[in-house]
């Protein structure tokens, strides 16, 4: 019954992202597209696009915003960007601090931005600590199967 | 599944029709493109994705007929995804839903209007996207009400062709053109992008009975549409209302959409352009127009420009964004230089340039047309007309003989062919401008009155001479009295345009129209060329002049050079008059031009014209006795091409209305020098 227990555990995790509100219910859509429609693995594959693209995106702003001069409207499309993806697969934290950091970009606030990136950064490491652990237990669901 | 079992019900269609719909999904971001795809996937649709809007857009034209429908992200690096959304729109008239995590009001307008059938915000929903073969069966739906009218089509669509080309031929020239980075006239260039292809996608598809017909902007369509607009306000106009109060059977919202958000472009662009000139040079791209109507237009108006308080360079440089604009531009300046010079003192920098250019054009005269055909080299079709247009003109000119008795106007107008009407009902409705009417009259009797007899001896294209200077005379109109208002400038102009879309006639007039206008800027483009990017325009417009001009443009050019040179009496117009006739001359290849130039240099008292001169002085040196004056006003008398009666009627006006300021006197000449 390991993988009872592990589902369990899954579970309560899930629940506590939405709980926390790091997922919306966009990410319980993600889910109900896996499960209702046959298509096993969407949803690792969608965080794991996410987690790649979401970590190199930061990465750009980083450098964008240790340039002598900014290009605020590259770090403007960048933030756009993320906020797309976050909120595509539902991280609704990582999306909220994106709209916060698109006013500071806008407001070519560059300290703002700064601080707003490592808000970002936060809460995406926050995620995609979450969304680990939750791959892995799915993984170890599915080699109990 | 439950999905599958709510599509079943939907596809009221029969075949199952939401059921495999082709949809392209266009994502830069992968997580997105990802849900998107799964979530389609899940509505049954068949999917296609790219994360690359210039993919998706190489893909739609490779098969456009292997999707019924495309999604696409708003920002997207390569590509913007509003320019994708147009191409596609212009190209191959599929339904596009525009797809961003931007709810602004503005930029979901801005999808609106540039022709989006529906505008979601991401995350996208399962249900939204359950619903979105709606917009297909729309689609359809309106493209098979439109094919009822193939009549419409088929009378509009040879006109549209040709001036499809002339389009293309425009397009290849603009990219070049400009320096100016600005956003705006980077849309433009797409949109000129979209038409050059769109034209090549006609083609393709003409032969085998397209399945999405595009709507011709008719001249009258037009005037309905600003009706609309005017009524609505243009603000609050959306092509929903607009349709309703256009009632017209075959629009769609779409149509109307796409319509609405080039006519703001072009309203805007007016604002930012001196009022008249911008109006003129404005509404050639917004109407796709010919090119040369632009000239047209221009010409007339750096013409009065320059002799009224207008500063030339501040037309000039505001109309260098969009690329018709430049056409005029080119054409205009020679013409600048000679009429505006001695009045306006900002207009010499632009007058230098020219001059540089302008010794350039006197070498060249000799291989004039070498230069022609290499600068023509990219628009192949135009050539064609050229050829044709110069038989035309040589037939034409022997009938205006017979045609002089100029008079013929209004009711001549009337006659003629609907087109004109059209375009005179335009004016004389829209175009407000008391002072001007009664003057515009008369250059429409003199242009007029031409085309009529032409129309019914010659073909089609034959017409095309008179009633490109019937157009001409028209644009002048506008342009003299544009302070009214841009929306009503707009919308003369456009008629103007209108006119030239739809049939031969109007492609006709507007080969005319160019190649008398251009003829004036001929002689500058070739060497303009070179050194600017206006040249590829020019020469596009250029060659057809030359060609042509070739043939009976000698026979006109002489007549209509003499002919100036009795209006150049009056003092400081004579100028302007002058350089208006020069251009013409200048198209073609003939000496006589050249030595009429001369002349009308030497009859020309302001010193400034001898700049523009210049060149033809270098040419001159052959027909030097053919200058004298008396002898050209025997030409003229003898001679009534329409193109001497437009000048003898301008002149006339000129005279009889004292009242008239400078401006319109140079309105007139402006006339004269489209001529």
């Amino acid at each position: 019954m390991a993988a009872a227990a592990l589902r369990e555990q899954l579970n309560t995790l899930i629940s506590s992202m939405f709980a926390s509100g790091m997922v919306d219910e966009q990410f319980q859509q993600l889910q109900m597209l896996q499960d209702d429609g046959g298509t096993p693995g969407f949803v690792a594959e969608v965080v794991t696009l996410f987690c790649d693209d979401a970590d190199r995106i930061i990465s750009e702003l980083a450098a964008l915003l240790e340039q002598p001069v900014v290009d605020f409207d590259k770090v403007d499309a960048y933030v756009h960007q993320l906020k797309g993806s976050s909120a595509s697969v539902g991280a609704q934290k990582v999306k909220f601090t994106c709209l916060q950091f698109r006013q500071l970009c806008q407001d070519k606030n560059r300290d703002g931005c700064i601080m707003a990136l490592a808000v970002v950064r936060n809460e995406f490491y926050d995620l995609r600590n979450k969304f680990q652990t939750m791959l892995q237990l799915e993984q170890q669901i599915q080699a109990q199967q | 599944m439950r999905p599958d079992a709510r599509n079943g019900g939907v596809g009221r269609t029969g075949n199952q029709f939401p059921v495999g719909m082709r949809v392209l999904a266009v994502d830069d971001d992968p997580v997105c493109l990802k849900v998107l795809e799964t979530l389609l996937r899940r509505c049954q649709y068949h999917v296609t994705t790219t994360n690359q809007a210039v993919v998706a857009l190489t893909m739609l034209r490779e098969n456009r007929d292997l999707f019924d429908l495309v999604i696409s992200d708003v920002h997207m690096p390569d590509m913007d995804g509003f320019k994708l959304l147009e191409l596609v729109g212009l190209e191959m008239d599929l339904p596009v839903i525009m797809l961003s995590v931007n709810g602004e009001t503005k930029t979901v307008m801005k999808g609106i209007t540039h022709g989006a059938c529906d505008y979601l915000l991401k995350p996208v929903r399962l249900e939204e996207l359950r619903n979105i073969w709606q917009h297909v069966v729309r689609r359809k739906f309106s493209n098979r009400e439109r094919a009822n009218i193939d009549g419409f089509e088929e009378c509009h669509r040879p006109s549209n062709a040709d001036f499809d080309h002339a389009h293309s031929q425009i397009t290849c020239g603009s990219p070049d053109q400009s320096g100016r980075p600005s956003k705006k006239r980077k849309e433009y260039h797409s949109e000129e992008e979209d038409e050059g292809e769109d034209s090549n996608g006609q083609e393709n598809e003409d032969p085998s009975a397209p399945k999405k017909p595009r709507v011709v902007w008719s001249a009258e369509l037009h005037r309905k549409f600003v009706a609309a607009v005017n009524q609505l306000g243009i603000d609050k106009a959306v092509p929903k209302r607009i349709l309703e109060l256009m009632n017209v059977e075959k629009l769609t919202r779409e149509n109307v959409a796409s319509h609405l958000q080039k006519y703001r472009l072009y309203l805007k662009r007016l604002s930012h352009q001196a009022s008249i000139v911008a109006a003129l040079g404005g509404s050639d791209p917004f109407m796709h127009m010919g090119t040369f109507e632009g000239l047209q237009g221009y010409q007339a108006f750096t013409s009065s420009s320059g002799l009224s308080s207008f500063s030339p360079q501040g037309l000039l440089n505001r109309s260098n964004p969009t690329s018709f604009v430049i056409q005029g531009m080119a054409a205009s300046r020679p013409i600048q230089i000679a009429t505006g010079n001695s009045t306006i003192s900002h207009s010499i920098g632009d007058a230098n340039k020219y001059h540089l250019s302008l010794p350039g054009n006197s070498r060249q005269q000799g291989s004039v047309a070498q230069g022609l055909t290499t600068s023509v080299g990219q628009v192949q079709l135009p050539q064609k007309w050229i050829h044709e247009e110069t038989d035309d003109l040589s037939t034409i000119l022997s009938v205006n003989g017979l045609a002089n008795g100029m008079p013929g106007t209004l009711p001549n107008v009337t006659n003629s062919p609907l087109l004109q009407q059209d375009l005179v009902e335009c004016r004389q409705a829209k175009v407000v401008i008391q002072p001007s009417s009664s003057t515009s009259s008369d250059r429409l009797e003199g242009t007029v009155g031409v085309p009529s007899s032409l129309m019914d001896s010659r073909a089609s294209q034959q017409s095309g001479l008179p009633l490109s200077a019937f157009s001409t005379s028209a644009l002048p109109i506008n342009g003299s009295f544009g302070s009214n208002g841009v929306a009503e400038l707009g919308v003369t102009s456009s008629g103007g345009t209108n006119i030239c879309a739809s049939s031969h006639l109007r492609v006709a007039r507007d080969n005319k129209v160019g190649a008398s206008s251009f003829g004036s800027v001929i002689p500058v483009s070739p060497e303009t060329a070179p050194s600017q990017k206006y040249l590829s325009f020019g020469c596009g417009s250029n060659s057809r002049q030359n060609m042509g001009g070739g043939n009976a443009d000698r026979l006109l050019d002489s007549k209509l050079v003499w002919s100036s040179l009795p209006t150049s009496q009056p003092p400081s117009l004579i100028g302007s008059h002058h350089l208006m006739s020069q251009r013409p001359n200048n198209g073609s290849p003939g000496a006589r031009m050249i030595g009429q130039t001369t002349a009308s240099d030497s009859t020309a008292a302001p010193q400034m014209k001898v700049d523009v001169l210049i060149p033809g002085e270098m040419l001159t040196p052959k027909d030097a006795s053919d200058l004298s004056f008396p002898k050209a006003q025997s030409e003229l008398s003898s001679s009534s091409c329409s193109f001497d009666g437009l000048l003898n009627s301008i002149i006339k006006v000129e005279k009889d209305d004292a009242s008239f300021s400078d401006v319109l006197g140079c309105d007139f000449y402006s006339l004269g020098a489209c001529i």
